[in-house]
């Protein structure tokens, strides 16, 4: 891994290089560690991935995968006819449906908390850094850790801390298992997604709310606007592109996302994700060719989501 | 505003708390308060009950109601995870120092990598440089979950040849958030690096240094801030990573904390206290390296729209 010096200084006493080529190949002998191991790791397997999509590949083949064989669209097939997968009635969505319903929802939820977030912290308070370390929290921690603390805030039995408080209240007769409800569930992951990555908006609102120009709310002031008018016409346009680009990283994650759903409700009751099928198909019933065409097609919703945008935000533009 | 501040309450003895409280107060400043209180409790309380569950006995964790307050300390808990005599003993320190053996390497070798590559981006001129940080860009798009069935089936194809197990393998993991953290890292430096000044370097250069002693003697020195939110963000992603760990990861002796606690809480007799305390093991380093860095890091996740 270390870099010797010689090595690096040498092309500086050879003739014949200009500089140009030396800096370009000092620039490619700096950046190549990086650039194998994102090839590597990433670009490399993401198209293998295509690969192994149109292949039969089982546990048993894993071994000798360069040897499966090639079976055309079947594994897309299985993976779209699957039960898990399809829009079966309105009482058991699919996973292609829950996952853009759930990703679209949880984004726009995380934004709102996000940007109520920055909109308090934009304020000047005592502790207002405290404050802001604090409300990072839910971002930081262990993504296993937050999510058992919740299961374990929603327990089913009556020493679930959530049904001690609701039946307190008198809102509940009987305890409830709130992650075990279709509907219920996936609301909560919602709610559990909005309160883990709210923060991340935060972060990049509040950093654009503090770089507004001051003398914009003078003039709305002395226009005789409110705060709700200074809201609308100077706080909101000023956000814009940030609110932009956040909706579509965010929108991303989210759709890619594993973890959350995974440890919250394993993808049961009405929460089952394009990511979770995924895990099911590779590693429960060790399909990884029907696993990989199910990723395939995650990866193309994903493409037209970014198109869609592309789209909407020229249009934006042009106006 | 202003008006509401200046009347001051006058001294008149009929007024009541209320009537003190709406002329002290405005009505923004009141749902300011409440909102502030609504933000702190919600994010609070999951870690309250974190850290107060984990010193609650098996009595207190099963009984009928909940208990907000443990009767006392009790390290019933921490007990099942450290000490070997007792019964349901978990070895939770093994798990411990894995965490600590792939999260620190990592956070290291991608502090390294990202400066020599970033100073390349920002201070040298090659073709293909727009290109190369695009495609490295792309990591984002991916699902970690697309690229898990490649990676094993290629790791495997590779480890069959040169000799090496994928699973159970720290190094193999390493790599893998290292493909995860090195392209913000590598954004997140070289946004640094646009903001220091080529004068110091040019002189160095004309004094005689090598480039890689320009780097190490000057940009090194100047950018750590940058240095030490690429060192946490790294180090944060390989000490909380969960869906990579959990697939290569089968040898108990061999798991990170996240698996480790998952392996405890899909336990047939769940005990949430145990769960809680190696939760709260997990999370309380994590908490505490941030807020003794908040003030680089904060700057850094903002610059590099880190993912999550």
């Amino acid at each position: 891994m270390a870099v010797s010096t010689e090595k690096l200084a040498a092309p500086k006493q050879r003739k014949g290089y200009s500089i140009q080529a030396q800096e370009a190949r000092l620039a490619w002998f700096l950046l190549a560690p990086t650039a194998l191991i994102v090839f590597g790791v990433v670009l490399f397997p993401a198209i293998f991935s295509v690969w192994i999509s149109f292949r039969d590949v089982g546990l048993k083949e894993l071994g000798a995968v360069l040897q499966s064989e090639f079976i055309g669209l079947d594994n897309y097939r299985a993976a779209i006819n699957d039960f898990a997968f399809k829009f079966q009635s309105l009482e058991s969505w699919g996973a292609a449906v829950t996952s853009v319903v759930y990703s679209v929802v949880a984004t726009v939820v995380t934004m709102l908390v996000g940007l109520l977030a920055a909109l308090v912290l934009n304020r000047r308070f005592r502790a207002r850094g405290l404050a802001r370390a604090v409300f990072l929290f839910p971002y930081i921690a262990p993504i296993v850790s937050v999510a058992f603390v919740w299961r374990w805030i929603l327990d089913p039995r009556p020493s679930g801390v959530l049904n001690d408080i609701l039946m307190g209240v008198g809102l509940i007769d009987l305890p409830r298992a709130y992650l075990a409800q279709r509907g219920l569930a996936l609301a909560l992951v919602i709610v559990f997604t909005a309160w883990r990555y709210f923060p991340f908006a935060m972060l990049m609102l509040l950093a654009r709310l503090q770089a507004i120009d001051a003398t914009l709310y003078e003039a709305a002031d002395v226009d005789g606007a409110g705060e709700w008018g200074k809201f609308w016409n100077v706080t909101i346009p000023e956000l814009r592109y940030v609110l932009g680009s956040l909706f579509l990283l965010r929108l991303i994650w989210t759709f890619n996302k594993f973890d959350d759903i995974w440890l919250l409700t394993g993808g049961g009751f009405g929460t089952n994700v394009l990511p979770v099928l995924t895990y099911q198909f590779s590693f429960k019933m060790n399909n990884f060719g029907k696993g990989a065409a199910n990723a395939m097609i995650l990866l193309l919703i994903l493409v037209v989501f970014l198109v869609l945008y592309l789209v909407v935000m020229r249009r934006g533009d042009e106006d | 505003m202003t008006a509401n501040r200046t009347a001051r309450p006058s001294s008149d003895e009929s007024l009541n708390f209320i009537e003190h409280l709406a002329r002290r107060f405005t009505l923004r400043q009141f749902i300011f308060a409440i909102t502030l209180t609504f933000f702190l409790v919600s994010i609070l309380f999951p870690f309250y009950w974190m850290v107060s569950s984990s010193f609650k006995t098996y009595a207190e964790i099963g009984g009928r109601e909940p208990v907000y307050i443990p009767s006392a300390l009790r390290m019933e808990a921490y007990q099942e995870l450290f000490d070997p005599s007792n019964p349901s003993y978990q070895r939770f320190g093994i798990n411990i120092l894995n965490t600590i053996k792939i999260s620190i390497p990592t956070a290291l070798v991608a502090v390294m990598l990202s400066v020599l590559g970033a100073y390349a981006v920002t201070r040298l001129r090659f073709r293909g440089r727009d290109l190369m940080l695009n495609s490295i860009l792309l990591v984002y798009l991916f699902p970690g979950i697309l690229l898990i069935i490649p990676l094993f089936a290629m790791l495997s194809q590779i480890g069959a040849q040169v000799g090496f197990e994928v699973r159970d393998n720290l190094a193999v993991l390493m790599f893998t958030y290292l493909a995860q953290t090195l392209p913000v890292a590598l954004y997140m430096l070289a946004n640094y690096f646009r903001t220091i000044p080529h004068e110091i370097e040019q002189a160095a250069l004309i004094d005689g240094c090598t480039r890689l002693s320009v780097i190490w003697r000057i940009i090194v020195p100047l950018a750590v801030p940058a240095l030490v939110s690429v060192f946490i963000y790294t180090f944060m992603i390989a000490w909380n990573e969960y869906l990579y760990a959990y697939v290569f990861l089968n040898e108990r002796t061999m798991f990170t904390m996240p698996i480790a606690i998952d392996r405890i809480f899909n336990d047939p007799q769940p005990r949430p206290h145990v769960v809680m305390a190696a939760s709260t093991i997990a999370t309380l380093p994590v908490i505490a390296l941030f807020l003794a860095l908040e003030r680089y890091l904060a700057e850094g996740l903002a610059a590099g729209g880190v993912k999550g």
